[in-house]
C-alpha cells in the first residue's frame, strides 16, 4: 500500500510506483475532477499542484511524488487564490464546455499564489501550455485580472 | 647506378609510406597508460575478461547474453519497434546510408551458417562471412580486443534466439564508399586486430574496466573523434565528438569539462541509472546505452569502468564553459529573455515540466541545470531531444519526454534550442532553421 497527502487528508491506496499520478487520482481514488487530455503533458487538463506548484500529473510517476503535498481541484477552494479564481471564474462565466478548466483553474491559483498582481507576460507565462479548444482564452485572462484586483477588469 | 638509384628511391617512399601509416593511424586506444603488456593468459591478478563472478558458473548462453549485453548488440541491429537482433537500422553517414545486418540464427538472411571461425573474421576482422570486408560502422576495431571465448559465448547466446527472416535495405552509399573491396585497405592501416593485453602497473579494477570499456561497450566509437578517415583518433581519447546526430561529451579525466570533478557515486549513477543529480540524464544513444546494456552490469563492472574512466589523459573542451551554469532565476521576466519566439515555445511545450528555473517540479531527472546539453553552445543534444523526445527506465518507473519533430517547424525547435540554451547554460546556441533540416536528417532512420 502506498500513501499520498492529498487536499491535506493522507489517502491510502494500492498502486504500482510507476502509474501516473492522474490514473491514481481518477481511477484508483475516484477524484475525476481532474482530466485526461492529452497524456504527454502538452494541453494542461490534468494540472495539480503539487507543493503548491502546477505539475501535470499524466506524466508524473506517482511514486516520484515522495511526501509532497498534492493539491487538486478537489481541494483548490480552500486555498486563499484558489478560492478566487473559482469565484472569478463563476463571476465572468469564463466555462464553455469546462474540460479544460480544471486544468485552467489549477494553473490560475498556482499564478495567483506565486505572483498576487499578474500583468499580462505574467499570464502568458502561466497560461501557455493550458489548451482551450473552445477558445475561452480572453474570459481566462479577465478572470485572472479579477481573482487580483478584486473586481471586474 | 639505376637499378641503386631505383632501389634507393623504393626504400624511401616505403618508408614514407610507413611513416605515413603510422601518424595516420596514430596510438592505440590503451597506449596512454604506459605500463608493461603481458598477454591475457600471463596475467593471473584477476580474470579481465568474461562475466562478474556471480554469473562464473552459469551456461555458455547465460554468459554470452551479460557479454552481448555489455556488448551492446541490440541497439544497432534493432529498428524501434522491429523485432530483436533483425537488423535494417538505418545510419546516415556523410557519403550516405548503412543498414546494420540481421545477426538472428537465420540460415538465409541471418548469421545461422556462421561458423565459430566465422563469426571471429566477423567480430576481430570486420569480415564477412563470404569474405567481404564490413564498414567500421560495425565496431570491429574496438571488438579486436575481446577474447575469442566472449566472442563465442556472445555468438551461442545469439544462436540461442529465435531465427528472424529478414533482409535489411540496401545500403545507399555514393561512389567510391560503395566499393567494398576498399575496406581491406582500411583494415589493414586502422584494425590492429589485437587481443585485450592487461597493464601490469593498473589494477585488477582498471584492467577489467579497460576490457569492458574497449572490447565490449566501444564507448570511444562515440565519445572518440575521428580522423579523416573515418577511424578513431586515440590522440584525442574520449574528448568528445558528434555521433549519430547526437554529441557525445568529453568523458576524460579533465575537471572543466570532462568527468574528472565527478564524484564516483555521481558516474556510478549515470552509468547504471542514466543519471546523476547536477549532472543531467542521458537520452538520445546514451540514454539507449544505459537501457540496453550499462543498466545491466553488474555493480563491480559498473565500478570498474569507472577506475578506468578515471585514468583517461583529460583534454579540455574548449567549446564548453568551464562550469556548468547554475539554475536560472524563477521568475520568467528574469535572467535570459531574449528569444521572444523561443521564449513562446518554451512556455507553452516546454515550462510545465522544466520550470522557469530549468529545476523540475517533476522528477530530478528532468531538471536541466547542470546538464552539458543546455551548456554546448552547439545546442546539438538540446534540438535533439526536442526533435524526438526522450524514453527512459527509472526506478521511479518510465519517463518520457514527448516528441516535438512534427509539432514544430524547424524555426521554431532552433528558436526554443537558442533560447533554452541561452537560459540554461553558459552561452546561447546561434542554431537556424537549417541546421535543424540538417539534424532531422541525420537521426532519420
Amino acid at each position: 500500500m502506498a500513501t499520498l497527502t492529498i487536499n491535506g487528508k493522507l489517502e491510502t491506496f494500492d498502486a504500482p510506483p510507476d502509474m501516473p499520478l492522474l490514473w491514481v487520482l481518477r481511477d484508483v481514488l475516484g477524484m475525476t475532477g481532474t482530466k485526461f487530455g492529452c497524456g504527454i503533458a502538452q494541453c494542461g487538463a490534468c494540472t495539480v499542484h503539487i507543493d503548491g506548484k502546477a505539475v501535470r500529473s499524466c506524466v508524473l510517476s506517482v511514486g516520484a511524488v515522495g511526501n509532497r503535498e498534492i493539491t487538486t481541484i478537489e481541494g483548490i477552494g480552500a486555498t486563499p487564490a484558489g478560492a478566487r479564481a473559482q469565484k472569478a471564474w463563476l463571476d465572468l462565466e469564463v466555462v464553455q464546455c469546462g474540460y479544460c478548466q480544471s486544468g485552467q483553474i489549477m494553473a490560475a491559483a498556482a499564478l495567483l499564489a506565486a505572483t498576487p498582481h499578474p500583468d499580462d507576460a505574467d499570464i502568458d507565462a502561466a497560461m501557455a501550455g493550458n489548451i482551450c479548444r473552445c477558445g475561452t482564452y480572453v474570459r481566462i485572462r479577465a478572470a485572472i485580472k479579477q481573482a487580483a484586483n478584486g473586481r471586474q477588469s | 647506378m639505376r637499378i641503386r638509384i631505383l632501389l634507393g628511391i623504393a626504400v624511401i617512399v616505403l618508408a614514407a609510406l610507413g611513416i605515413g601509416v603510422w601518424i595516420i593511424r596514430g596510438p592505440g586506444p590503451l597506449d596512454f597508460s604506459a605500463g608493461s603488456r603481458v598477454a591475457l593468459a600471463d596475467y593471473h591478478d584477476a580474470k579481465p575478461s568474461g562475466v562478474p563472478e556471480k554469473l562464473a558458473r552459469a551456461s555458455l548462453v547465460e554468459r554470452g547474453e551479460y557479454l552481448t549485453k555489455a556488448a551492446d548488440c541490440m541497439v544497432c541491429h534493432t529498428t524501434a519497434g522491429g523485432k530483436e537482433y533483425a537488423g535494417g537500422l538505418g545510419f546516415q553517414l556523410p557519403f550516405g546510408t548503412l543498414y546494420s545486418t540481421n545477426i538472428t540464427p537465420d540460415k538465409e538472411t541471418g548469421i545461422g551458417d556462421y561458423s565459430d571461425r566465422d563469426f571471429l573474421n566477423a567480430l576481430h576482422r570486420g569480415v564477412r562471412r563470404d569474405g567481404a570486408g564490413l564498414y567500421a560502422a560495425m565496431p570491429f576495431t574496438s571488438y579486436a580486443s575481446m577474447t575469442d571465448d566472449d566472442a563465442l559465448a556472445i555468438k551461442a547466446y545469439l544462436f540461442s534466439l529465435p531465427p528472424v527472416k529478414a533482409v535489411p535495405p540496401q545500403n545507399k552509399l555514393v561512389f567510391p564508399f560503395n566499393q567494398r573491396w576498399t575496406l581491406m585497405f582500411w583494415s589493414a592501416v586502422f584494425n590492429r586486430d589485437a587481443r585485450f593485453a592487461p597493464d601490469t602497473s593498473q589494477s585488477p579494477a582498471w584492467n577489467r574496466g579497460a576490457y569492458l570499456a574497449e572490447a565490449l561497450a566501444h564507448c570511444g566509437e562515440c565519445h572518440t573523434p575521428r580522423n579523416l578517415a573515418f577511424a578513431l583518433d586515440n590522440r584525442n581519447k574520449f574528448a568528445g565528438a558528434v555521433a549519430a546526430g547526437w554529441r557525445a561529451f568529453n568523458i576524460t579525466s579533465d575537471k572543466a569539462t570532462g568527468i574528472g570533478a565527478w564524484s564516483d557515486d555521481d558516474l556510478v549513477a549515470y552509468l547504471s541509472l542514466g543519471h546523476a543529480n547536477g549532472h543531467g540524464t542521458a537520452s538520445g544513444p546514451m540514454g539507449e546505452a544505459v537501457d540496453h546494456s550499462f543498466s545491466q552490469m553488474a555493480p563491480e563492472d559498473i565500478r570498474a569502468l569507472v577506475a578506468f574512466l578515471r585514468s583517461v589523459p583529460g583534454l579540455t573542451s574548449t567549446d564548453l564553459p568551464a562550469t556548468p551554469a547554475p539554475a536560472a532565476p524563477a521568475g520568467h521576466k528574469d535572467g535570459v529573455t531574449a528569444d521572444a519566439r523561443g521564449k513562446t515555445v518554451f512556455e507553452g511545450a516546454c515550462v510545465s515540466c522544466h520550470g522557469w528555473s530549468g529545476q523540475s517540479p517533476v522528477s530530478p531527472m528532468a531538471t536541466l541545470t547542470g546538464a552539458w546539453a543546455v551548456n554546448d553552445p552547439g545546442g546539438t543534444n538540446v534540438a535533439q531531444i526536442v526533435l524526438s523526445g526522450t524514453h527512459r527506465l527509472t526506478p521511479d518507473g518510465v519517463l518520457s519526454m514527448p516528441a516535438f519533430g512534427n509539432a514544430y517547424t524547424d524555426d521554431e525547435v532552433a528558436a526554443v534550442t537558442n533560447y533554452v540554451t541561452a537560459r540554461f547554460g553558459g552561452k546561447g546556441s546561434k542554431l537556424t532553421a537549417a541546421d535543424i533540416a540538417s539534424l532531422r536528417q541525420q537521426t532519420a532512420q
